[in-house]
């Protein structure tokens, strides 16, 4: 049970085999020492939620896949788990090579530093040797900060960063760093339209390179053009999994469908 | 337990960056850097002093009675600084392990280790201070002295894992651990020495109070460092130095580290589904 590294010669980049995740509530959940003796003098047992239920699911080495559903449907959590972030309930995650999570430089880097020494921490979380961040280091910042006035604030403290520009170095040390498979989790949405065309242009010579990409999005324009394959997750489930023309119209239908009946 | 060291090892580069992080940032937007790390137990330590030697009579006899404070002084700052920033560690990186994935147990390691490297640079100025500023003798007994190190870091960093990862379930620990700190400032041979308990105490009451890991190293520190104090100072015959009670206080450390780790592994997976 876990997380398992497929083979190397696998065909599969990805590989959930009936993946369940079930959480414990959060007001049944034991914050202080004082709500621990509270619920234990109650003797009630805490109420758990099933979040994930059996996941069955395969992604082909270079293929992009978009997972798609309402909130609370289970996206994240399944991303996730493929991150390593969470241990499976029941089922296993088998997983081809580095997965590199993308996220942006916010809580958990320190604000008194400045990008560039995040930037460290950030590919040593990756696990990129510092010598091999070092050498792309000038193409990275190049590649993140495109205007004089942003490339200014490099050698500043990340507190003097806009969120903007957080998830722009986020963005760019994920990619420049060759990972096996990348993983994104709708944090585009932050930057500019400028940036989005780049960061798509760097998808699309992932997708040339062979890499696989998986990510979630509420952007249907970014599904349709990005992804080739389309997961909808509905109430923990995979509700459809099919060619992304298809499951976005699906989706879309059903989306219109509800808002018709409310 | 090993299969969790060896991914530990694979993701030394890591370790090694969290470690320099922390040095960095307590380091960082201040103009004396290092002299705000060892200023504060020096001023202590001058406080004390005058405290126990001009308005009270207590340590009148002491031949270098400061020097009995801040042999004490730097282990207890150690200890005391380790555990309280193990305890916000976990949290404070929440961001991050809820993105990806690492062993969880480098973040509290990171903490040890970098106030390890402050307690060598506090040690360090103190040997310099006192061996060739005052120009005090150095016993044959300072072998022992990388020995009680390495016992103190086994000790701090065991506990270090424990508090980091209750910390994450209850936030009370800080706060429980921060009162403890206070309380053990007096409780600790540290404005007083060890003998001082003896003499007024039974031996059962004695062997108690030495049970305590730490009284047993601050008290194993002065002994391999610094001459025994008069008879007259401490008001009887001072102890010899307890070797058998060093290699218990290590054992006993190992221990601590080893449960704790257990401890905190059998909990590592839930820290990212706190709510």
């Amino acid at each position: 049970m876990g997380w398992v590294p497929l083979p190397e010669g696998s065909q599969w980049a990805i590989e959930l085999v009936g993946l369940r995740k079930t959480f414990l509530l959060q007001h049944q959940m034991a914050g202080s020492l004082k709500r621990a003796a509270v619920t234990l003098l109650r003797r009630r047992r805490p109420e758990s939620r099933e979040v994930l239920r059996g996941i069955d699911l395969r992604v082909g080495r270079g293929e992009t896949v978009a997972l798609i559903g309402r909130n609370g449907s289970g996206k994240s959590t399944l991303l996730s788990l493929i991150a390593r972030v969470y241990r499976p309930s029941a089922g296993v995650v088998r997983v081809t090579g580095r997965v590199a999570p993308l996220l942006e430089l916010g809580a958990g880097f320190h604000p008194d530093l400045t990008g560039l020494e995040n930037l460290e921490l950030y590919g040593a979380l990756l696990g990129i040797p510092i010598a091999t961040l070092r050498a792309r280091t000038p193409e990275i910042v190049q590649f993140a900060f495109d205007t004089p006035d942003m490339l200014e604030k490099v050698d500043t403290p990340l507190r003097n960063y806009s969120d903007g520009m957080k998830m722009r170095l986020g963005f760019s040390i994920a990619v420049h760093t060759e990972p096996d498979i990348l993983i994104v989790d709708e944090v585009l949405a932050v930057g500019d339209e400028a940036f989005q065309l780049k960061c798509l242009r760097r998808i699309a010579d992932f997708q040339t390179e062979g890499k696989t990409i998986l990510f979630v999005s509420h952007d249907m324009r970014v599904v349709r053009r990005v992804a080739t394959r389309a997961v909808w997750l509905d109430g923990g489930t995979v509700r459809m999994d099919d060619g992304v023309g298809a499951v976005v119209d699906a989706y879309v239908a059903a989306a219109e469908g509800h808002t018709a009946l409310t | 337990m090993l299969t969790e060291l060896r991914e530990v090892w694979r993701y030394r580069e890591l370790l090694w960056q969290l470690v320099r992080r922390n040095l960095k940032v307590r380091y960082k937007n201040s103009r004396l850097g290092f002299f705000w790390s060892i200023a504060p137990p020096l001023l202590e330590v001058l406080v004390i002093t005058f405290a126990m030697k001009r308005a009270t009579g207590f340590a009148e006899h002491f031949p270098s009675y400061s020097a009995f404070v801040i042999v004490a002084m730097i282990p207890w700052s150690y200890f005391q600084n380790a555990i309280l920033d193990a305890s916000q560690s976990i949290l404070e990186m929440n961001g991050v392990i809820r993105k990806v994935y690492m062993p969880r147990e480098i973040i509290p390691l990171a903490v040890a280790i970098s106030n390890l490297i402050h307690f060598m640079l506090s040690w360090l100025v103190f040997f310099v201070y006192w061996w060739l500023v005052v120009g005090g003798p150095l016993l044959p007994t300072t072998v022992w002295f990388p020995f009680l190190v390495l016992v103190q870091f086994m000790l701090v960093t065991g506990l270090g894992l424990l508090v980091a990862s209750l910390n994450v379930f209850y936030e009370d620990v800080k706060y429980i651990a921060s009162i403890l700190m206070r309380l053990g400032f007096f409780l600790l041979p540290i404005m007083y020495v060890a003998e001082q308990v003896q003499h007024r105490s039974s031996d059962l009451a004695f062997s108690i109070y030495m049970l305590n890991p730490l009284a047993t190293l601050i008290t194993a520190y002065r002994k391999v460092l610094l001459q025994s104090p008069t008879v007259e100072a401490i008001g009887g015959p001072s102890l010899p130095l307890d070797v058998a009670g060093m290699l218990i206080t290590g054992a006993v450390s190992l221990a601590v580290l080893v449960g704790c780790y257990a401890f905190f592994n059998r909990r590592k997976w839930q820290f990212v589904e706190r709510p």
